[in-house]
């Protein structure tokens, strides 16, 4: 026994058993996904609906009951997302491409967020420093404490943000909060920039260790060779930035 | 690459088919099909709105006896121009081919 659902699919009246239009109800859905962003998704998916339902009714024939099978047939006729994917996608794809960008574009505006990197409460004040262009959140801060002296209700206000403003945790949040596009080159640089940041650590904290334990030749750049898998593509040349003035008395090769 | 190629020549073949009458949708792909150029109809929705949308193809609705109005598609004005330049360019590039074609072999 099947539960029978009644739907009209692209002007065809069908009576549909329940896991029939499960079925179709998904393929549409993965369809729809599959085009969004492209041109004219709309007329588009409003075709297809209406040859499937051509289609359907052709299966089904003088049966009053639409069922799994005429819907996979249907299927089969117009084909899945992987097999849409061969032809025609990369021109949908493009075209989608060509949307996002410019979405991308109109959200150039920046957001604002509270800045991680830069904290020293919760970085409510760096991340309006960067929303406001403001190259050094110092000044913010300063205002801050300026206003509270003066008996502002600028506490309260601080406490708000803090609460109410998101922290930007991804990058593109950071880029967002930065006002830069939020595309691929510019994520990139920033996980470089990061990953740059993060072997400094690396270096300091080994360089520390160093110290500490009189180790003449801790192969601290094995930590780097690890990195490099992560960054390859982003023509990064590997050099780990020495921050500390102390020198290397060896060469990196000796250890690979 | 072949997907690439088969691609390219989809356009000037739908309009090519359009050039002499206007078409039901299921029957230009009846007519791809033959022709092995395409295998399942879904890739052709997006084709053929992309042509529209580019004022090559023009649509009218039809009733049908069994169902909904049907879509026809015709062939613009402007689609006919670009058409015989397409045809202009594959000719070109059909002679070039073979021409390169046969120096190699």
């Amino acid at each position: 026994m099947n539960k029978t659902i009644n739907i009209n699919l692209g002007g065809y009246p069908f009576t549909i058993d329940e896991d029939a239009y499960v079925t179709a109800s998904h393929y549409l859905d993965t369809l729809t996904n599959h085009f969004s962003g492209s041109e004219g998704e709309a007329e588009i998916m409003q075709d297809i609906e209406s040859r499937m339902g051509e289609l359907v009714s052709r299966n089904k024939g003088s049966r009053v009951i639409v069922n799994k099978i005429d819907v996979l047939e249907a299927i089969a006729v117009l084909g899945t997302p992987e097999e849409l994917q061969d032809i025609d996608f990369s021109q949908a794809e493009i075209k989608q491409k060509k949307a996002k960008s410019s979405s991308f574009q109109l959200k150039t505006g920046k957001r604002l967020f509270r800045d991680p990197d830069d904290q020293i409460v919760s970085g409510v004040c760096s991340g309006l420093a960067s929303y406001f262009g403001i190259q050094d959140a110092v000044w913010i801060r300063i205002a801050f404490v300026l206003l509270t002296m003066l008996g502002g209700a600028s506490v309260m206000v601080y406490i708000v943000l803090w609460a109410i403003v998101p922290e930007a945790k991804t990058v593109s949040d950071r880029l967002e909060m930065m006002g830069e596009p939020t595309n691929v080159n510019n994520i990139a640089k920033m996980v470089k920039e990061e990953l740059e940041g993060l072997s400094d650590k690396i270096q300091e904290t080994f360089s520390k260790k160093q110290k500490k334990h009189r180790f003449g030749q801790t192969p601290h750049s094995s930590g780097h060779d690890d990195d490099q898998p992560l960054t390859s593509g982003f023509s990064w040349d590997g050099k780990l930035p020495l921050r500390k003035k102390e020198k290397v008395t060896y060469d990196h090769k000796d250890f690979v | 690459m072949k997907a690439q190629m088969r691609k390219g020549v989809l356009d000037m073949c739908i309009l090519s088919l359009l050039s002499t009458e206007a078409m039901y949708t299921s029957d230009i792909i009846e007519r791809l099909k033959k022709s092995n150029l395409v295998i399942v109809e879904g890739t052709l929705y997006p084709l053929l709105t992309r042509l529209k949308n580019g004022d090559l193809l023009e649509y009218y609705w039809m009733e049908s006896n069994s169902g909904p109005p049907r879509k026809y598609f015709k062939i613009t004005e402007k689609g006919r121009s670009f058409l015989a330049d397409l045809k202009d360019s594959w000719t070109e590039i059909n002679e070039a081919v073979s021409l390169t074609t046969q120096k190699q072999s």
